[in-house]
């Protein structure tokens, strides 16, 4: 298998976008549950129980406890690494929004699009519509992305 | 009439460690006050952060990603150096977004539960290395009504505290009670 110091070790060569992938490619979905015991962990939502207790969020009016915004765009990032590689950690813009709750024990897979492609002398400029969504498709985080690739950069 | 929720609704727990849940969001919720209150717009909070090893592992292992680039700590190494296409290992690339709540709620207050984070705009400009200090720097720049909620916007910026790199700024907002 062709690997690349430029992407995580596991990816292949067909994922890596370079200057000559064209509108339209779709990022491959990253699957990830909302594990209420990851949700409540000290690092992650743990300061507030809207994140992993069922009492306090209920009293708050949401039907479980819910994810951090944060873990959804890490969920996001994470697959825009394996596809952009080093590349994503240059110069980036990517942003979220966080539409609905995802809630404990939904599934949730990442998803990306590439909608534009600016060419410019020594890069181009990708623009990636991204979105997270439960089993049943409905939207929890949408975003964009914005991501320069070197022209001629072959993997490293 | 609403049906009453139980705290192990979720997960397996013992009466002892219900009883701790419990007390520990009690200690949670005194002091507690909205975040829209707790904030005036031009508020300007500041602290360090080192991103040791260690932290960088609970934060990516709390999101199941294992890229190695992250990872300057492994069970049987212990601190290492690392490897990553910059070099040593790296922070994943939205970490220290994760940990601007740290700062931009006041942390010699209590915090304000219950507020949501609904929006953010990041910009990664370079690769942190592992074990780097940062400071995180957060502004309050706007509060707004909108659809009957109330929301505080903030803009961040991530500097290395020894060489001033930039490595990061972002444009958030806070749903609050």
């Amino acid at each position: 298998m062709e690997t690349s110091r430029s992407y995580p070790r596991g990816t292949r060569s067909g994922d890596w976008v370079t200057a000559d992938t064209p509108v339209g490619y779709e990022l491959q979905s990253l699957k990830k549950k909302a594990a209420v015991q990851l949700m409540g962990s000290r690092l992650w939502g743990r300061f507030n129980p809207n994140h992993w207790d069922p009492v306090y969020a209920a009293k708050t009016g949401l039907k479980a406890p819910i994810q951090t915004g944060e873990m959804s765009s890490a969920y996001l990032a994470e697959m825009c690494v394996n596809h952009f590689g080093e590349h994503f950690f240059t110069g980036a813009r990517f942003s979220c929004k966080y539409v609905a709750a995802t809630l404990a024990n939904e599934v949730i897979s990442t998803h990306g699009i590439i909608t534009a492609k600016q060419e410019n002398a020594d890069e181009v400029r990708f623009t990636v519509d991204l979105w997270a969504q439960n089993e049943a498709g409905e939207k929890k985080t949408v975003g964009t992305l914005d991501v320069a690739v070197p022209r001629g950069k072959g993997a490293a | 009439m609403a049906e009453e929720v139980a705290t192990d609704a979720l997960k397996p727990m013992s009466d002892i460690q219900i009883a701790q849940t419990r007390a520990f969001i009690g200690g949670l919720e005194e002091g507690s006050t909205p975040y829209w209150d707790a904030v005036e717009i031009g508020d300007e909070l500041a602290r360090e952060l080192t991103l040791t090893p260690e932290l960088v592992v609970l934060y990516a292992d709390g999101v199941e990603d294992f890229n190695s680039w992250y990872e300057g700590w492994t069970m049987n190494g212990w601190r290492a150096e690392g490897s990553s296409p910059f070099g040593s290992a790296i922070v994943p690339p939205l970490l220290v977004s994760h940990f601007v709540l740290a700062v931009q709620f006041d942390h010699t207050k209590p915090f304000s539960i219950g507020s949501i984070h609904t929006f953010h705009e990041s910009e990664i400009i370079a690769p942190i290395p592992v074990g780097t200090t940062v400071e995180i720097r957060t502004r309050a720049i706007d509060k707004y009504e909108k659809r009957g909620r109330r929301y505080v916007r903030h803009e961040i910026e991530v500097t290395d505290v020894a060489g001033g790199t930039l490595y990061f700024r972002e444009l958030r907002d806070i749903m609050s009670l």
